[in-house]
């Protein structure tokens, strides 16, 4: 009822907040309490805003603002209204785990963090819901800066140097958003959104603004190959920060792709909806290989992100490609898958960036290779690390699974009728899913192996203790969050194909029947799933108690076998060694990072010329305008030092003069 | 919702693959001690051994965790999921809810997660490789093995398994030929699933002293070996319900359900017959080479594919 009302009640806590934080930034505890709480309040009401705008239709409140061209408009819909409700529930989450977390940067500016942060979200919650071009650019560069800062927060070359690149992209595409949005605005006669959707421009502008548009989101998505500055980004800020930069702020990428794609241009063309699905399963394929590669925590994380990515994209490229080829299901289906995995990654992907803070919470390191056995001394950590492990990677009955069930679903769909490309793509796009599938389970079995499992493999390792409650609160949510969205998938579904309808603009299809999700002839039911699972769990249990009283009790052994060689920590597998198989069997895609790598030179080397031509071309300028103009005014000066030699004759002289001249003026 | 004969079948089906899985093993056994000329130590040799097994001591390496005293109850329970909607004993899949193909996949990967991770978890440098071993071959299988159930179902118009069988058993998948590629595909990476040689990589007895499978002891060590029984005729399975499901019950009366148990019982064992041959006339595949085998059933499935878009 009053959403948008709850809306601005929300951004207006979250820059409360981040100013006090600020103003507090001397009392490090002021300053985290006030951005925490100020976040977890300011979310709540997000949530509940974006919650109830879910169901309901459209609104649009214009406020007017300073300039007559932009009027400040808001909107929220089913697309607005599901962005807010995640970004807001991810920000209750990661404000709580703050309120311990961010005592790690006690004495490094705080208060600054809290500013930034919530600035941060302040300015998505507008993104998403502005509905005018220039106040959208406005609000998504502010999203950029703030969350800039975040990034080179510990101020070492790494972070710096990440954040340049960060920053580097971040413009380049919205720039390239700039220019659609101008081909819009020329052919539209305005720049409100509504106007965008009531004048389409013709096929060939739409087709230029829609490629800059992917271009410019994809880059900010991390969508392969703009992905460079991801892996690099995400990991050099504050982990609650990461989670929300990997589990909210790449979607404004996806959310930018569906709301120019579909909302603005209306699905146009069914090469589009092609280009995203080959983007997407590329991003999707690539990501997960280059995160098995990866021995820190958060870079394999953020490899992991571009992955997800990809596989929100796929559905997405299949709703675009059922909109524009006219079969409602497919676009129905497809959308609702995306919007679903968005939902999920932001959720599973949250957790598992508060659980790699976690650790290095106490570990003081990203690298996994010190870690292992922390699952002993870290129970809740591990267990929830170990959730978001299975969810992100599409393990049933989570929900990861659900919403990868809904895109196979949709692509099989798709290629059942349709044209030949389509029928040609979308298989292939399946298969590379599945392929996806099978390297996120292997990524994520090393990586919870690796950390949470085995002997200690350093002394912090062994001395670690599970992290504080505000910590371990904010992780189960999550997870706890990953089971209802899996379990609970028969009424999340229907919330979520009637956002897409509204988005598509057609009726509401309906994928559920009771509590199983139906497709056509096929139908998924977690609850059932869960059911049998716990269930048949039984036979096995009953089967290992079945001499337990003749038995002796269970011991835990000395140490595990080598051969009877004395076992020695060095021979457990690493991060490195669990996934040499793929590095041998998928060389060739690795080769590709290294020319991408190379890239990457060619643009630190820009950059690094580009500073000094600048210290060139400044000294350039002093020597040529600023100093001959000082020269100048200097030797003026000293010549008319001449006029005031210091005799007082002289003055009375010039004072006489003065008078003569005035006089002479006033006869004339 | 399924109707309470479907639930009872697929009750009847769990409990027939959980009681005869040692039985199938034993059964590979002694083909494999008459191939060698042995005597063999008889079909009934794997429940004794479980047995016995179960009487034992249970010991864990100081080392491991909760799930490596998890595994051994969510593994053969996620395969008797799987059992529970696979279209075994009738033509229509039991439970329909679980009897997706990606549904299926899913759970076995589900399972392979938690025995992968159980090796991990046990610190024991063996099974960290038999753990990296069986997950590289997941992920050098998987996708041949979807595009190949993929490619049937396109053909059948539907992601159903029970509805795939019965297309192809009726013959209304029109193409023949990619109904016959998408088999062979299928059949060879199921071959590869089933863990025998070439492909016994993961829990080689000989290089990884069994891989994920070295810290067990006990009655855990007999669910994990009972799971792996257990894998092993639930893939036999899924191949047979899918591909070759002749025989089996269009609605679950009692004579049609004893006609359709015999009826698998004997492709089941035909099946184990020739993977016998196989595995006893090769030796193991070098881990390195992998890929080049399993691009093969790439390959295949894609040929399937390709043959699908013709309508061939």
């Amino acid at each position: 009822m009053y959403a948008i009302q709850m809306l601005i009640g929300a951004v207006m806590i979250h820059a409360l907040a981040a100013v006090t934080s600020l103003v507090f930034r001397r009392d490090d505890g002021a300053a985290i309490a006030a951005a925490g709480f100020g976040g977890a309040l300011a979310g709540l009401l997000g949530l509940l805003a974006g919650l109830s705008a879910l169901g309901a239709a459209p609104v649009a409140v214009d406020w007017g603002g300073p300039f007559p061209f932009a009027p400040f408009t808001l909107r929220l819909d089913g697309l607005s209204g599901l962005m807010v409700a995640v970004i807001s529930g991810l920000t209750v989450v990661a404000s709580i785990y703050s309120l311990a977390y961010v005592r790690e940067y006690a004495g490094r500016g705080v208060g600054a963090m809290g500013f930034f942060t919530n600035l941060f979200v302040a300015s998505m919650l507008l993104v998403v819901t502005a509905d005018d071009a220039f106040w959208f650019l406005v609000f998504f560069e502010m999203m950029s800066l703030a969350s800039y800062f975040l990034v080179i927060f510990d101020q070492n070359e790494e972070a710096v140097s990440a954040g340049f690149l960060y920053f580097l992209v971040a413009h380049a595409g919205s720039v390239a958003i700039m220019a659609a949005f101008f081909l819009m605005a020329n052919s539209a006669g305005s720049f409100s959104f509504a106007a965008f959707r009531a004048h389409h421009p013709s096929e060939a502008v739409a087709s230029i603004a829609f490629v800059l548009a992917l271009a410019g989101f994809g880059a900010k998505a991390g969508m392969i190959p703009l992905h460079v500055w991801l892996p690099r980004a995400h990991p050099a800020a504050p982990s609650h920060a990461s989670a929300l930069m990997s589990g909210v702020m790449i979607k404004i990428g996806v959310f930018g792709i569906v709301k120019v794609g579909i909302d603005l241009l209306g699905g146009g063309v069914a090469w589009w909806g092609l280009l995203v699905l080959a983007l997407g399963a590329i991003s999707s394929v690539m990501g997960v290989i280059y995160a098995l590669a990866e021995h820190d925590i958060k870079k394999l994380l953020a490899y992991h992100s571009v992955e997800n990515i990809g596989i929100i994209l796929l559905g997405v490229g299949t709703g675009m490609i059922g909109l524009s080829t006219g079969h409602p299901v497919v676009a129905a289906l497809g959308l609702t898958a995306g919007l679903y995995h968005l939902v999920n990654h932001a959720v599973f992907k949250g957790l598992l960036f508060l659980g790699a803070g976690s650790v290095i919470f106490r570990m003081h390191t990203k690298d996994m290779e010190k870690m292992g056995g922390l699952g002993r001394v870290m129970p809740w950590t591990s267990l929830s690390f170990l959730i978001g492990a299975l969810a992100i990677s599409a393990i049933p009955p989570l929900n990861g699974f659900v919403s990868e069930w809904l895109t196979y679903q949709g692509l099989f769909v798709a290629a059942l009728d349709g044209s030949f490309a389509t029928r040609l793509a979308t298989p292939i796009a399946a298969t590379l899913l599945a392929l996806t599938g099978a390297l996120a389970v292997m990524c994520f079995v090393k990586a919870y192996g690796v950390i949470f499992s085995g002997a200690p493999r350093s002394r912090r390792a062994a001395e670690a203790t599970e992290v504080p409650a505000a910590m371990v609160i904010g992780m189960v949510a999550l997870a706890l969050a990953c089971i209802v969205l899996g379990l609970a998938a028969p009424l999340v579904v229907p919330v979520l194909a009637s956002a897409s309808a509204q988005i598509l603009n057609q009726p509401a299809t309906v994928f559920v029947d009771g509590a199983m999700l139906s497709v056509g002839e096929t139908a998924l039911s977690t609850p059932m799933v869960a059911l049998l699972l716990i269930g048949l769990a039984t036979l096995p249990v009953l089967l290992g108690s079945l001499f337990a009283i003749a038995r002796r009790a269970p011991r835990v052994g000395e140490a595990p076998w080598a051969c009877g060689y004395l076992p020695d920590g060095h021979m457990a597998v690493s991060a490195h060694s669990f996934a040499q198989p793929i590095r041998m069997f998928f060389r060739p895609l690795y080769a590709i990072r290294k020319t991408v790598a190379a890239v990457e030179g060619w643009v630190d080397r820009r950059f690094d010329g580009f500073v000094a031509a600048a210290r060139r071309s400044e000294s350039a300028f002093d020597d040529t305008l600023v100093a001959p103009v000082t020269r100048g005014v200097g030797e003026i000066g000293r010549r008319a030092q001449i006029i005031q030699g210091g005799d007082f004759r002289i003055y009375c002289l010039y004072i006489v003069a003065a008078l003569i001249a005035l006089v002479l003026v006033t006869l004339r | 919702m399924p109707t309470f004969g479907y639930v009872l079948v697929a009750l009847a089906q769990v409990l027939l693959v959980a009681a005869a899985a040692p039985l199938a093993s034993g059964f590979s056994r002694t083909l494999r001690a008459k191939m060698h000329t042995r005597h063999g130590p008889g079909l009934l040799q794997d429940y004794r051994d479980l047995f016995k097994l179960l009487r034992r001591q249970d010991v864990r390496p100081p080392a491991s965790g909760f799930v490596f005293r998890l595994m051994p109850i969510v593994m053969p329970a996620t395969l008797l999921v799987i059992a529970a909607g696979l279209p075994i004993l009738t033509r229509a899949t039991p439970i329909a809810a679980v009897g997706d193909l990606i549904t299926t996949v899913y759970l076995f990967a589900l399972a392979r997660f938690f025995f992968a991770l159980s090796g991990l978890d046990s610190g024991s440098s063996f099974a960290g490789i038999g753990a990296s071993r069986e997950l590289t071959l997941g992920v050098l299988v998987e996708p041949a093995m979807l595009l190949a159930l993929f490619v049937a179902a396109l053909l059948a118009g539907s992601t159903n398994l029970g509805d795939i069988g019965a297309a192809i058993v009726e013959g209304r998948t029109g193409a023949i030929a990619a109904t016959l590629l998408a088999m062979i595909a299928f059949a060879f990476t199921c071959y590869v699933e089933l863990g025998k040689l070439p492909y016994d990589m993961a829990e080689a007895e000989q290089e990884l002293q069994e891989g994920p499978l070295t810290e067990y002891a006990g009655p855990s060590l007999a669910l994990v070996k009972w799971s792996l029984a257990l894998k092993q005729l639930v893939v036999v399975a899924w191949f047979v319900g899918t591909f070759l499901p002749f025989g089996a019950a269009v609605e679950p009366t009692v004579t049609g359900l004893v006609i359709g148990f015999l009826a698998v019982a004997i492709k089941v064992a035909v099946i184990y017959g020739l993977v016998g041959i196989v595995e006893n006339a090769v030796a193991r595949a070098r881990f390195r080479l992998t890929s080049r085998h399993t691009w093969l059933g790439v390959g295949v499935a894609s040929l399937a594919f390709v043959f699908y878009l013709a309508g061939l």
